[in-house]
């Protein structure tokens, strides 16, 4: 990354082109696949969103327009700086980075800085890295201008009050939505479509007596809503499998959850410092008929899983799952140029305003 | 024929001439004909025997006229800094002469002073007259022009040649501009008219018919079985400025749109000409031009959208609406913003919607002509695409001229989600230099006597009776102003109009 240069808005398309012609016979190509504008509040999260921004260019290049709020309400302030953004991998593509900084009731500029800097004929991918259940008056300036709205849901007070905005963006406004926490849970929806690949599984699917989740409770400054990776994944599964919830129950460090047909699911927690807060560690699976799935994640290769299935009648030999890289921002990345919405993304998020009624996450 | 001369080899050889502009102290001389004059003698497309001749009424000397014009020169040329070595030089042949345009004297002064000119420089008698004045000037200079034998008759071996070039506005509305031609006519054979629009003049415009005719993948896609609708912008960052008075008369209609953007239309809808002479390209352009369906009173309710500027921010900056600025009425009824959807009724064009937009403090300056494709048959990828992107091809007028053809790729892996990609060629960057500002070229064009990038006055009286009517209507029909705010992409029922087609503008 080159040094931000802090320019009036009116010149940075100026500086940009400077720049990049200060870099002439460096080798580096300017390249962008599609706009990105991201919006965080300014926190000690501003560098997690900066380093998931760097992920996706290590990968895509895009041109970065990356707006911080400040929150400070004694502060009053709008600043404007571009600079360009290396990958990290041997790739020679770079690309243009545009920072604005604003505070108080400067934010009303933000969307008239951006829109002239927006790339035509290429989408528009809003992250939107807080909480969209509170309303921000740059929501809806910064939503207009974008194909895609992804979330995190990590921000979010509640997953309920989450789930609720979404599904309203999605069925009143028509906007297109994801979520960075759908987006880490990719491996594991693969996971499952290829563990029940067959007409006998299949078959034990929607025999489920039992189904036990287990999430990684370490938590760090950016992630304390640690159960929320959890809660999608059952979310997901009982939408799928349709099935009817009926109660909640919090039982020392579990939650568990009742469905018709005496379907019983338990959320629980575990703790390992080297793995990703909140990933899901395992799963357990048993169903009337006595097959057992279990899925469990190497603590040691964090992208791999070992699945064990034993039936009534037969033991498998285990096999590793290999979940995709699981760095932050790569999950994101193979999310983003998904088109539409998804519908089993709109189904779980369906059922979490079901599951999350006691406000869980 | 000259015999030295091979066609496409050596350079066109250019007729000595005096070049006289009227109007000599005001805006566009400073800002665009001395700048382009320059850069012309300076690349050496001027003729060798050349003058230039500044008429004005405010009282100067040579000396003074040549300081102010080196000043401009400095401010607003595309090449800095000034080369003194040449302008040393230059400037000898560039004059000043004081009149009111009015006044017979000024003339008869004039023209001995062109005779005198003619036997110093050489430049035998031939004459460039350039009217940078208000259009109702014309007619009073031209016919001065002629009573003192200073615009010549049109005849078969006349050594010498006049030709007049004139500055839009070309009238108000159809019957003026009918009236204006008619008065100019009397005095003006149509072969002498040069009637400027500097768009002609940019090099992506004439690039058009290059791109269209000389790439046989594209012509042969240019038409309704493969083109879904055509979008046409012309944004400018700017507000009306210093304009106010000005553009109160004329409002954004007359401005651009009659002009520029219906150039711009007929270029892109044009059939291939029978040759490149200038009738042959004119005759095209004037048949696209007749083919456009007229507006019907549902038209100017729904399919024509005007709009007025209110405050909002430019580059971040608060920017004051079109009703705050400098001599304007603060109930001004004056549009800063239109939009149109029309049709062009010809088999090639039959069904394809071409959605023009036009406006005042916009976000960006950008001027665009946006080729739409029609939607690949989507059989093979809906399974996990809701929508490819159609195929786009924008030309980009200005700025950073260039062409991008908009294609969807398969993103590299396994799976197999797509996602549009640009080719994008870009003039400043391929050839190495920024690409002649239009007045240079047009300059250059009218002291070859070449006049295929002027407007022809068929073609402006065809404008006028396309958007004519739609004047009237709403001189009859207010509109609720301002209605959208500076610094986006105009109102709310222009995004309604293309939306309800299915479509959305673009996002420049």
């Amino acid at each position: 990354m080159t040094t931000q240069q802090i320019v009036p808005p009116s010149q940075i398309e100026s500086e940009l082109l400077r720049i990049w012609d200060s870099l002439d016979k460096t080798r580096q190509m300017r390249a962008s696949l599609f706009n990105l504008i991201v919006f965080n509040r300014l926190s000690s999260r501003t560098d997690y969103i900066r380093n998931i921004v760097q992920k996706i260019i290590d990968t895509f290049p895009c041109r970065v327009l990356f707006v911080t709020h400040d929150p400070d309400p004694s502060k009053h302030y709008l600043k404007t700086a571009v600079s360009v953004m290396a990958s990290t991998g041997p790739s020679a593509t770079v690309c243009d980075d545009i920072d604005i900084g604003v505070a108080g009731s400067e934010w009303e500029r933000v969307p008239y800085i951006i829109l002239p800097h927006l790339l035509p004929d290429l989408p528009v991918y809003l992250l939107w890295a807080e909480d969209p259940s509170q309303s921000h008056p740059l929501f809806q300036p910064l939503a207009m201008l974008s194909t895609r709205i992804i979330f995190d849901s990590e921000s979010a007070d509640h997953l309920m009050s989450f789930s609720q905005t979404l599904l309203s963006l999605k069925e009143q406004k028509g906007r297109d939505i994801a979520d960075l926490n759908w987006a880490r849970l990719d491996g594991w929806r693969n996971l499952l479509a290829s563990t029940f690949d067959s007409k006998e599984r299949i078959a034990d699917l929607k025999d489920i007596q039992e189904l036990t989740i287990c999430y990684n409770a370490r938590e760090t400054e950016f992630f304390c809503h640690l159960k929320i990776q959890a809660m999608y994944l059952l979310a997901l599964i009982s939408s799928r499998l349709g099935w009817n919830f009926q109660s909640t129950e919090k039982k020392e460090n579990r939650f568990c959850f009742k469905f018709d047909s005496a379907i019983k699911a338990t959320i629980e927690s575990s703790f390992y410092q080297d793995l990703p807060p909140g990933c899901i560690l395992s799963m357990k699976i048993v169903t009337k008929g006595q097959s057992h799935y279990h899925f469990i994640r190497n603590p040691k290769q964090s992208n791999q899983v070992t699945v064990q299935i034993t039936t009534h009648d037969r033991c498998s030999l285990p096999f590793q799952f290999i979940l995709g890289k699981t760095a932050m921002g790569q999950s994101l990345v193979r999310e983003i140029f998904l088109k539409g919405t998804s519908s089993f993304f709109l189904e779980t998020l369906h059922q979490l305003q079901i599951l999350d009624k006691e406000k869980i996450c | 024929m000259n015999p030295l001369e091979e066609p496409g080899r050596t350079s066109r050889t250019i007729d000595p001439c005096v070049l006289v502009i009227f109007g000599a102290t005001g805006d566009l001389t400073g800002r665009r004909l001395v700048p382009a004059i320059y850069q012309l003698g300076r690349e050496g497309l001027l003729p060798s025997n050349f003058a230039c001749v500044g008429f004005a009424r405010r009282p100067k000397t040579d000396e003074q006229f040549r300081g102010e014009l080196k000043e401009d020169i400095i401010a607003h040329s595309r090449t800095k800094p000034i080369d003194e070595t040449f302008w040393q030089s230059f400037q000898e042949q560039i004059f000043y002469h004081q009149s009111d345009f009015d006044v017979d004297e000024g003339y008869q002064n004039l023209a001995r002073r062109l005779s005198q000119l003619d036997t110093r420089h050489g430049t035998r008698g031939n004459r460039i007259f350039y009217l940078s004045v208000p259009p109702k000037y014309f007619p009073l200079i031209i016919e001065k022009l002629r009573k003192f034998n200073l615009i010549y008759d049109v005849r078969e071996n006349e050594e010498r040649w006049s030709r007049v070039i004139i500055e839009k506005p070309f009238g108000r509305d159809f019957a003026s501009s009918a009236e204006l031609q008619t008065s100019i006519q009397k005095n003006l054979h149509e072969s002498q008219t040069y009637r400027i629009d500097h768009y002609l003049g940019k090099e992506t415009v004439q690039n058009l018919l290059v791109f269209r005719f000389a790439n046989s993948i594209f012509e042969s896609i240019w038409n309704n079985k493969h083109i879904d609708h055509v979008q046409i912008t012309v944004a400018e960052e700017l507000g009306i400025g210093t304009r106010g008075a000005f553009f109160e008369e004329e409002g954004l209609l007359r401005d651009i749109v009659q002009n520029h953007m219906m150039q711009l239309v007929s270029l892109v809808a044009m059939e291939p000409p029978v040759n490149l002479s200038a009738s042959a390209v004119r005759d095209e352009k004037v048949k696209v031009l007749q083919s456009i369906r007229p507006f019907t009173q549902s038209d100017f309710k729904e399919n024509i959208i005007r709009g007025q500027y209110g405050n909002g921010y430019i580059n971040g900056e608060s920017v004051p609406g079109y009703r705050h600025e400098a001599n304007v009425n603060p109930n001004s009824a004056v549009e800063t913003y239109v939009a149109m959807r029309l049709f062009i009724d010809n088999w090639r064009w039959a069904s394809v919607p071409f959605y023009l937009r036009g406006g005042k403090r916009l976000p960006k300056r950008a001027t665009e002509i946006a080729i739409t494709f029609k939607d690949a048959p989507g059989f093979l990828f809906q399974n996990y695409e809701r929508k490819i992107d159609p195929n786009v091809l924008a030309i980009r007028i200005q700025p950073n001229e260039g062409i991008a053809l908009k294609i969807n790729c398969k993103i590299p892996g396994p799976s197999s989600p797509i996602q549009p990609v640009k080719m994008d060629f870009r003039y400043g960057s391929y050839f190495g230099q920024s690409p002649p500002e239009a007045y240079e070229r047009l300059i250059w064009d009218s002291m070859i006597g070449d006049n295929t990038l002027f407007a022809r006055s068929d073609e402006v009286a065809s404008s006028w009776k396309i958007l004519t009517p739609v004047l009237e209507y709403w001189s009859n029909n207010r509109s609720e102003f301002p209605n959208y705010s500076s610094g986006t992409w105009g109102p709310a029922n222009a995004d309604e109009m293309i939306k309800k087609d299915g479509r959305t503008w673009r996002i420049l």
